[in-house]
């Protein structure tokens, strides 16, 4: 009953426009020019006009580079890295996805630490920055532990938001 | 001990330098970071030979004959007293639909991974990698979330699975488009692996109806679905925008009018490929039906 009258309200539809555009793409072939008859399989026929449609669907391989905005905060939040590296003795480079390098983790469900990684050149003067940073905020000097071989640096306690917002406005 | 110890030098790595002039690391050289190691509490070995050892006096919690959670002395417990229901009953039967925020749209299309200008399709944020879709845990596809309608500033044609109304009009309110469409499990999984389906050969299916319970919901023009009465849409448009308060933008003046008015026939699973076609990647080409019954069958 309810299969009956939903099939009865799809068929009222105005204009005959079930199945218009599929009929037309397949009518069209008789008009189309560049197509041609397959060789070996007479039921078949080829053609090469509608395969833009299907390059439109392979994924592209690599991330591509974000496009030039007017103005910085996009809309969603994100800010591009400055076009010259800042004078600092020490740089952080963006992630893959173009997002600046702070991490929230936490691990035994209650130890919380903010990393952040990808940092080049002298660590030790970035961790003098950040804890000067974070000893404003906090009040005291959050523990911090640096790790020079993978260039990342762990701050117990969650100050993500705000290392993010410090980093971007040093221009990284 | 990295943390703790801090040479001299200028910058770069520390440690390593440390390494060269420190002696050689050894059982007797190492000691963990104080706090880390807590020795553990030994009962039973106190002043007067260790007397209740934290068990208490008497009863069952000094002979550890406590009955099991729950055991209410008797009484019928609580989690027998309460009758069952059938809240997660077939919960995996269930159709999921994996949101999509209004933010985390914006961000795809400020970093470019998304084009705005052309239409946004389920395989489009695939591939951009914004959702990721598993047709086989039950997904039905996407639905779109009202977080982040007020920083939404993108003029879009978008296709999702399902849609709440403030995000629909948050889109209107922008000069763009959106449509609800329903894709079956086999087309969903086409749809958002399109490569490995051309590569197996097979004609594209026509996409199938949407079950019974979900008819109601796509043939509802305020939900903008890809079966309702296209001229009941431009009525809806007009109450939503009274409703949440904006001036609804004539996108038939827009130059992208074209590209924003394409729609996807219901039977239809790409933009421009129609069922039935077969997709030769390896040389390009498109292979098209001439039988008659299969051209029916196809476009019906």
């Amino acid at each position: 009953m309810a299969a009956a009258v939903a099939s009865a309200g799809l068929r009222r539809r105005p204009g005959g426009v079930w199945g218009a555009v599929a009929r037309r793409l397949l009518q069209s072939q008789s008009r189309d020019k560049p197509e041609t008859r397959h060789p070996q399989y007479p039921g078949i026929v080829e053609s090469t006009e509608e395969y833009k449609f299907v390059e439109r669907l392979i994924p592209p391989t690599r991330i591509p580079a974000p496009p030039k905005h007017a103005q910085y905060p996009t809309p969603s939040g994100w800010r591009a890295p400055s076009d010259t590296p800042p004078a600092l003795p020490y740089f952080v480079r963006r992630s893959r996805m173009h997002n600046v390098p702070v991490y929230k983790d936490i691990t035994s469900g209650n130890r919380r630490m903010t990393v952040i990684r990808k940092i080049e050149g002298d660590i030790w003067a970035l961790e003098e920055e950040v804890k000067e940073f974070l000893t404003q905020l906090a009040g005291k000097p959050p523990p911090i532990q640096v790790n020079e071989i993978t260039g990342s640096i762990g701050i117990k306690g969650y100050f993500d938001n705000e290392l993010k917002e410090w980093l971007l406005n040093k221009g990284f | 001990m990295a943390a703790a110890s801090r040479g001299g030098g200028g910058g770069g790595p520390k440690a390593l330098e440390l390494l060269r002039a420190l002696p050689r690391v050894s059982l007797v050289n190492l000691r963990p970071n104080p706090g880390a190691k807590k020795s553990e509490k030994r009962r039973g070995r106190g002043r007067h030979g260790g007397k209740k050892s934290g068990r208490g006096h008497k009863g069952q919690r000094q002979r550890g004959t406590r009955p099991r959670l729950g055991f209410e002395g008797g009484q019928t417990p609580f989690y027998l007293i309460i009758p069952k229901y059938g809240y997660n009953e077939g919960h995996s039967r269930r159709r999921q639909y994996h949101p999509l925020s209004l933010q985390k749209l914006q961000y795809l299309i400020d970093l470019g991974r998304v084009d705005p200008t052309q239409p946004i399709d389920l395989t489009q944020l695939t591939n951009a990698r914004g959702v990721t879709i598993q047709p086989l845990k039950r997904d039905y596809g996407v639905q779109l979330v009202e977080e982040g309608a007020d920083i939404f500033s993108a003029k879009v044609n978008i296709e999702v699975q399902m849609a709440s109304e403030l995000a629909i009009a948050a889109i209107e309110k922008n000069g763009g488009v959106i449509t609800t469409g329903f894709y079956d499990p086999r087309s969903l999984e086409i749809l958002c692996k399109p490569i490995p389906f051309f590569l197996r050969g097979q004609p594209i299916p026509k996409r199938m109806l949407p079950p019974e319970d979900l008819v109601r919901y796509y043939t509802d023009a305020r939900n903008r679905g890809y079966l309702a009465n296209p001229s009941n849409i431009p009525e809806a448009r007009l109450e939503l925008a009274k409703k949440y308060g904006y001036v609804l933008p004539d996108i038939s003046k827009d130059e992208l009018f074209r590209m924003l008015s394409t729609r996807k026939d219901p039977r239809q699973i790409f933009f421009g490929l129609a069922p039935g076609w077969v997709v030769n990647m390896s040389e390009k080409k498109i292979l098209k039906p001439t039988d008659e019954r299969l051209l029916r069958y196809y476009s019906s």
